[in-house]
């Protein structure tokens, strides 16, 4: 038999019971189209974050106080909300004199009312010094950023975040602007450029940032550090600059054995990886679940076959009567099946697509995110249509070979 | 042409034993247009069977043109069905949902691959061998009980086979379609092809020139008409 009449012949069987073929086929669509919507809204959000990473700038290492406990990829103890007060001073006056560091900026946070006028708001304020805004690469829209002397002479001012300065103040001009952060009042020296949400989920449109000095000693009442970022020179390897900083950082905090780090330091592309690694395990457990809809539909395309081969008994003993071989009538059953599932999986492919393109739509032009991209994977393109023939494959083999069992002079006799 | 040589054929269903064949022996030469006739039950419907290979006997040989067939496996028995055997049921067996043009296709989609417009031309050739031209393309279903057994016969022909095996072709006909039937089956025969008819109505075994009655699984009598 030729193929092109076999796919012909199963394209009659299927489209001779249209209403049916399009319910089974519903099973198929469904689960599709879940599993493409999970794995194109994963790949976009895994893309937001690592934009976001990238955008704090590159070369860059990040040190924080505590230790990591199990693998490299975990959360260091600082930020399981532990205070840990072991990055101090001395820490940053030993860095600053290694050649490979370009740049480096500590910051403390932390969360504060500000108010202006009758307007008051929660906000997330880091203190820092000027290096800070190049290295996390904030760039200053409107006004300046502080300088070295606002740090020293701990300076009341801040910059805030171009939403932060919508929120409060409207339309007027906020540079200049006196605003109270726990009851102290700071002036607004500049607006950042709008950022959208950071890696971390952090507003950092939201954000405010004054000088580590202010920060420090006026509002949080600390001597250390929650973090450095440091900037590598480009020059230098950032794996190399990385174990000089761990050299720095033992001999600054006396440690000989490694297995007592009491810090962690993490790298962009330790970031991006954790990140990833985050991203991807929840991108597949929630396909996992997904795929479910697809054993069902598999199941269920199983089951109207099995229906469909005991209503076409005859059929199947007049073909095998005609010269049918059981491989024929098999091969005839399973490409229903695989129309089934092929023409659901596209039908399901394109539904989840569309779906996954509104919703990055809506988004990124309702929900903040301006940087949420639709994507679209090759990976879930692939998967899609190796699940849509592996289903028909699997479900449609045992009613085809049910099919091909039938003995003609009793599939003929079969009322 | 066809020679079957004491053959059985015996039923086993939950535990009840129906002998249905009792060692039949009879040849069928070329060309011959026979009619196999007996009450119903006798057994004439399983001798089709067996002679038409679309079942295998418990016991004794047949043999098609000296080959003995039961050495044969199914794909093998299939593909001689194919080439050699039309067939025309009583209940026409026609896909109603297709057109014509693609019911009297079908023992071509398993025959050696036509070229496309040698593959049309038979199938036209079959269907106004029948008179149907100008229902080439009307789905099965829609026609006329006499219609459809046409559309049977050109599907029986359409392969070109050696013999065409006829089960009851009049049963589900009116007198006037059934005529109409047995007369291209007649027609057939004058063509020099084997005509094997199984028939319970005297007027319709008629047709044939060769008589063989069955009864209670054996031949009971066979005559030339």
């Amino acid at each position: 038999m030729k193929l092109t009449d076999a796919v012909r012949t199963a394209y009659e069987g299927v489209s001779n019971a249209k209403i049916r073929s399009l319910l089974t086929m519903l099973g198929i669509v469904i689960g599709i189209a879940s599993v493409m919507l999970l794995m194109s809204i994963g790949a976009s959000a895994k893309a937001l974050i690592i934009n976001q990473v990238q955008g704090v700038g590159s070369n860059l290492i990040f040190v924080v106080p505590g230790a990591t406990k199990g693998s490299q990829l975990s959360a260091p103890q600082s930020s399981l909300g532990i205070v840990i007060k072991t990055l101090v001073e001395a820490d940053i006056n030993a860095l600053k004199q290694e050649p490979s560091i370009k740049r480096l900026a500590p910051d403390v946070r932390g969360g504060a009312r500000m108010v202006f006028e009758d307007k008051d708001t929660q906000v997330t304020f880091e203190g820092s010094t000027p290096d800070f805004f190049g290295i996390r690469n904030f760039n200053v829209a409107k006004g300046a950023a502080f300088t070295e002397q606002d740090v020293t002479g701990a300076s009341r001012v801040a910059i805030i975040g171009s939403q932060l300065a919508t929120d409060l103040f409207g339309a007027r001009e906020p540079i200049g602007k006196i605003v109270r952060l726990k009851d102290i009042p700071f002036r607004i020296i500049g607006v950042l450029e709008q950022k959208g949400v950071g890696a971390f989920g952090i507003d950092q449109d939201s954000l405010v940032i004054i000088p580590m000095s202010v920060a420090q000693k006026q509002l949080l009442g600390i001597n250390f550090y929650n973090s450095v970022s440091i900037e590598a020179q480009p020059q230098y390897d950032i794996n190399f600059v990385k174990d000089r900083i761990t050299k720095i950082m033992r001999s600054s905090h006396r440690i000989t054995n490694p297995d007592k780090d009491d810090f962690t330091i993490r790298t962009q592309a330790d970031v991006l990886s954790l990140l990833g690694n985050i991203t991807s395990v929840m991108t597949a457990f929630l396909t996992a679940i997904a795929s479910i809809s697809l054993i069902v539909g598999g199941i269920g395309i199983m089951n109207i076959m099995l229906v469909s081969v005991m209503e076409r008994t005859k059929e199947i003993g007049l073909r095998k009567a005609l010269g049918a071989k059981n491989k024929e009538i098999i091969l005839q059953f399973l490409l229903e099946s695989l129309m089934l599932t092929m023409v659901g999986g596209i039908i399901g492919t394109v539904l989840g697509g569309s779906l996954s393109y509104v919703i990055a739509y809506v988004i990124k032009n309702f929900g903040g995110q301006a940087g949420w991209i639709f994507m679209m994977p090759a990976s879930a393109l692939i998967l899609s249509a190796t699940v849509s023939t592996v289903t028909g494959i699997v479900f449609g083999l045992y009613p085809a070979q049910q099919a091909a069992k039938r003995s003609p002079v009793e599939a003929l006799r079969y009322e | 042409m066809i020679t079957a040589t004491n053959i059985t054929k015996v039923y086993v269903d939950n535990d009840i034993t129906t002998n249905a064949l009792k060692g039949i022996s009879l040849t069928i030469n070329q060309g011959e247009f026979v009619a196999i006739m007996g009450p119903s039950g006798s057994g004439k419907s399983t001798l089709l069977q067996m002679l038409s290979f679309l079942d295998r006997p418990t016991a004794g040989i047949i043999k098609f043109e000296e080959k003995e067939m039961q050495t044969l496996d199914d794909a093998a028995l299939a593909t001689f069905r194919n080439e050699t055997i039309g067939f025309v049921f009583q209940s026409f067996n026609l896909l109603p949902r297709v057109s014509v043009y693609r019911n009297v296709e079908l023992p071509l989609l398993y025959s050696v691959s036509l070229p496309a417009d040698a593959r049309k031309s038979r199938i036209e050739a079959a269907v106004a061998n029948v008179g149907l031209t100008e229902r080439l393309q009307i789905a099965a279903g829609k026609l006329s009980g006499g219609q459809k057994q046409r559309v049977a016969i050109a599907r029986a022909l359409v392969a070109n086979p050696a013999v065409v095996f006829a089960d009851e072709p009049t049963g589900n006909l009116d007198s006037a379609s059934g005529k109409q039937v047995m007369e291209i089956l007649k027609k057939l025969h004058e063509d020099g092809r084997t005509v094997i008819l199984v028939t319970h109505d005297l007027a319709t075994a008629q047709y044939a020139n060769r008589l063989i009655r069955i009864k209670d699984g054996l031949v009971d009598s066979d005559t030339a008409l």
